[in-house]
């Protein structure tokens, strides 16, 4: 049997859009040999990609490493690296094994300081930073996953980074927070009774200042320097051909998204470009060309799985694109964005999920369900709210009552009326 | 006649005699005036102004004889201070207490002139604030840590928090530990523990998630689900990557430093307060105490018990004997 890999699609020229599905995938091409003596042409290598999204594995993550023999799902960069090492699956070449306790000992270290400081650094640009967002990554994502999800799951993807990157308090790029903000504050100013500017006279009459016609990107730019410079000056000083294959790998693919994505406020490339760091974009273009086409890497087709599935050698899995297994994971999405009640439904869900990891299949047909009943209960409560009465009419009028003569006049007239005898 | 008449000299003729029976009861119950109690032993750190009062998670009696704190970024700027000689005074406080949020901070002693500002100093900054303050008494300047000392420093923020956060907040071997250090002192309300435990546990699972589920927004898929097993293996590994640095260096002190410095003080307040709390329990495999006595031919253990030797000398021989 064949290893199944699920990562994120591949985005930007990159074999995926994510850090460590981009690493597990370098280290895979790096390391695995492909065996020549299979007759199949589907079984010529050991593992096979395939393009996923977290909420279609049972571990709610990616990278996710799927071992059908067995039925295992490992997840995780770190993860799958030490599983693939112990098994000694698949057929590593030997020159990457033998390292002293030393080189080891970086290895572990410098993984640990690319997790806690390169990617806090790839959240700002790729998804705090509005601009950014809006014109790379949020279309990236809208590519890789299947219809109804760039919906919901972007979003959510998004909130997790900014969360991610909030220790470097550089929120404001993201200006669409930054004007609910303003917003927030106008209301809540007006609300207290405070005169407001009209946005009329506001805008016309005077010209932007400097400070305001500045991209936030722009007015945050000396500390954006400060806190890359600080990561790049440590991966700097790192020999690269010197380092275990993981290490190596990890730091490609924090390095590649830094460089490559063709962002419009290419904060993090431009430091990078400098001359002190020519040796880390020359190490992401060894390793870049290493690789190849992402489209030349060993992906699993519709066509390739319809033939699998046909000869039995796989089952229908919940990570199956079919509309069904759609349909629940968008109910997902649609559940977890409901204030309160959205949180811990993820919560039980999730916890339910790694729960039935072994039952696939009593695992789908709770999906089914789950997304049958809520659509279902959403179309019923829509039918409900048109059957109901209206809430009153729906044109409302008022009339003053007609009256003739002086008393028409109000408290006027009743002083000129004639008080009854 | 008349020498039995004569009244005693104190009774003058002025006051009413006292009646036999009170007599006799002042008799068996005599006044006596106490000296004045000594004032608690608390009173005397706040009269102590002169130097600069490092607030920490501590109980009342550990702050008294300076002990560690039993929070590991508490413990890790506590040992840093001492370490660089420098005198400050221990007082136990909550997050709540402090400018940032979070603890330690230092508040520095009171300055000569009246107008000057008495900032305190959050954790931050504590490194340049004992780098400016050193004078003539204390040990030599520390020097900037080094590119590859970031990297190491990582280890210990990453993969040993996140272990130390799960053992200590999630798993359910630990919870009386928990109630005991962070829940009780806060409040003694039932319902009041009920709701501080919770928001812990959720705070240190959201924490534990942000950090493992570094890309890709994992943590918004994640649902509160902690994948026990990578946070052990990984602070296994982590420990002996440390362990490895540390037979590299020949002083036995990280970084083959010939005193002891931040990185020290970082590594120590994880492995003391792994040695303390977490040794007890057999958990097998998951034992953090286990791992840190079982890695490396036992080099962190000596690195440990070496530094506690020469900061505590005093708690050292009260816990030999």
């Amino acid at each position: 049997m064949v290893l199944e890999v699920h990562v994120w699609g591949p985005a930007f020229g990159l074999a995926s859009i994510d850090a460590e599905c981009l690493a597990t995938v370098a280290y895979l091409k790096q390391t695995t040999t492909p065996t020549s003596n299979l007759p199949q042409a589907a079984n010529k290598y050991d593992y096979r990609l395939i393009q996923s999204s977290p909420s279609a594995v049972p571990t709610n993550r990616l990278p996710a490493l799927h071992d059908p023999s067995n039925n295992t799902w490992i997840s995780g960069y770190s993860s799958i690296i030490s599983h693939l090492k112990s098994t000694a699956l698949p057929s590593p070449t030997e020159k990457y094994h033998e390292h002293s306790a030393r080189k080891q000992a970086d290895s572990t270290a410098y993984i640990a300081f690319l997790s806690a400081h390169a990617a806090p650094l790839v959240a700002l640009s790729l998804y705090v930073s509005s601009a950014n967002w809006a014109a790379t990554t949020r279309p990236a994502y809208s590519a890789i996953l299947p219809f109804p999800l760039p919906w919901v799951e972007p979003p959510a993807i998004r909130a997790a980074m900014s969360e991610r990157a909030a220790h470097l308090g550089l929120s404001s790029l993201d200006t669409d927070a930054e004007a609910e903000k303003i917003e927030a504050a106008e209301t809540a100013s007006a609300a207290a009774g405070w005169v407001q500017v009209p946005a009329s006279i506001k805008q016309k009459t005077r010209q932007k200042t400097i400070k305001e016609s500045m991209t936030p990107e722009q007015k945050s730019r000396i500390v954006l320097e400060g806190v890359t410079t600080d990561v790049l000056d440590v991966l700097a000083a790192v020999d690269w051909d010197e380092q275990t294959v993981e290490l190596r790998c990890l730091a490609f693919a924090y390095l590649a998204l830094m460089l490559v994505p063709p962002v419009p406020r290419s904060f993090l490339s431009e430091v990078i470009g400098r001359k002190e760091f020519w040796g880390l974009c020359e190490f992401v273009d060894v390793v870049r060309s290493s690789m190849g086409q992402p489209s030349l890497l060993y992906w699993e087709t519709p066509s390739t799985r319809a033939r699998l599935i046909s000869e039995g050698k796989k089952t229908e899995s919940p990570s199956s694109n079919t509309a069904v297994a759609l349909t629940a994971r968008f109910a997902h999405g649609l559940v977890h964005d409901i204030p309160l009640i959205g949180q811990e439904w993820r919560r039980w869900w999730a916890q339910r999920r790694v729960r039935q990891q072994q039952q696939s299949k009593a695992h789908i047909a709770l999906a089914t369900v789950g997304g049958v009943v809520f659509v279902a209960a959403n179309v019923g409560l829509f039918y409900l709210y048109k059957g109901l009465l209206p809430f009153g009419a729906p044109v409302q009028s008022w009339r003053a009552p007609v009256t003739l003569g002086l008393s028409g006049f109000g408290a006027a007239g009743a002083l000129f009326s004639f008080p009854e005898l | 006649m008349l020498t039995v008449n004569t009244p005693p000299a104190w009774r003058t003729p002025r006051m009413p005699p006292v009646p036999r029976l009170l007599q006799r009861l002042f008799d068996s119950v005599p006044l006596v005036t106490y000296e004045a109690n000594e004032l608690p032993a608390r009173a005397q750190v706040s009269s102590d102004a002169e130097l600069p009062t490092l607030y920490v998670f501590a109980s009342e009696e550990d702050a008294r004889l300076g002990a560690p704190s039993f929070n590991p970024s508490c413990l890790k700027w506590q040992t840093f201070l001492k370490i660089s000689n420098l005198k400050f005074t221990l007082r136990p406080s909550t997050n709540h207490a402090s400018p940032t949020g979070s603890l330690p901070f230092l508040l520095p002693p009171p300055p000569s002139s009246p107008s000057a500002k008495r900032n305190p100093i959050p954790a931050s900054k504590l490194y340049d604030y004992a780098l400016t303050t050193n004078n003539n008494s204390t040990k030599s300047v520390h020097p900037v840590p080094s590119l590859r000392q970031e990297a190491y420093q990582s280890l210990i923020d990453l993969p040993l928090r996140n272990a130390f956060l799960y053992t200590l907040y999630l798993s359910p071997e630990h919870t009386a530990l928990l109630d005991r250090l962070y829940i009780q002192p806060a409040s003694s309300s039932d319902l009041v523990q009920l709701a501080l435990r919770h928001q812990l546990i959720r705070a240190a699972e959201a924490e534990i998630l942000k950090s493992t589920h570094a890309t890709s927004g994992g943590a918004a898929f994640a649902g509160g689900v902690v994948d026990s097993d990578a946070i052990y293996r990984e602070a296994r590994d982590a420990l002996e990557a440390l362990a490895s640095l540390l037979a590299q260096s020949e002083t036995g002190w990280f970084f083959n430093e010939k005193e002891p410095g931040l990185f020290d003080a970082s590594v120590f307040g994880y492995t003391y307060l792994i040695g303390e709390f977490f040794d007890h329990h057999d958990e097998g495999d998951r034992s953090l105490g286990r791992m840190v006595r079982q890695t490396g031919n036992r080099g962190l253990v000596r690195h440990r018990d070496k530094l506690f030797g020469m900061l505590w000398p005093d708690l050292l021989v009260g816990r030999r004997k």
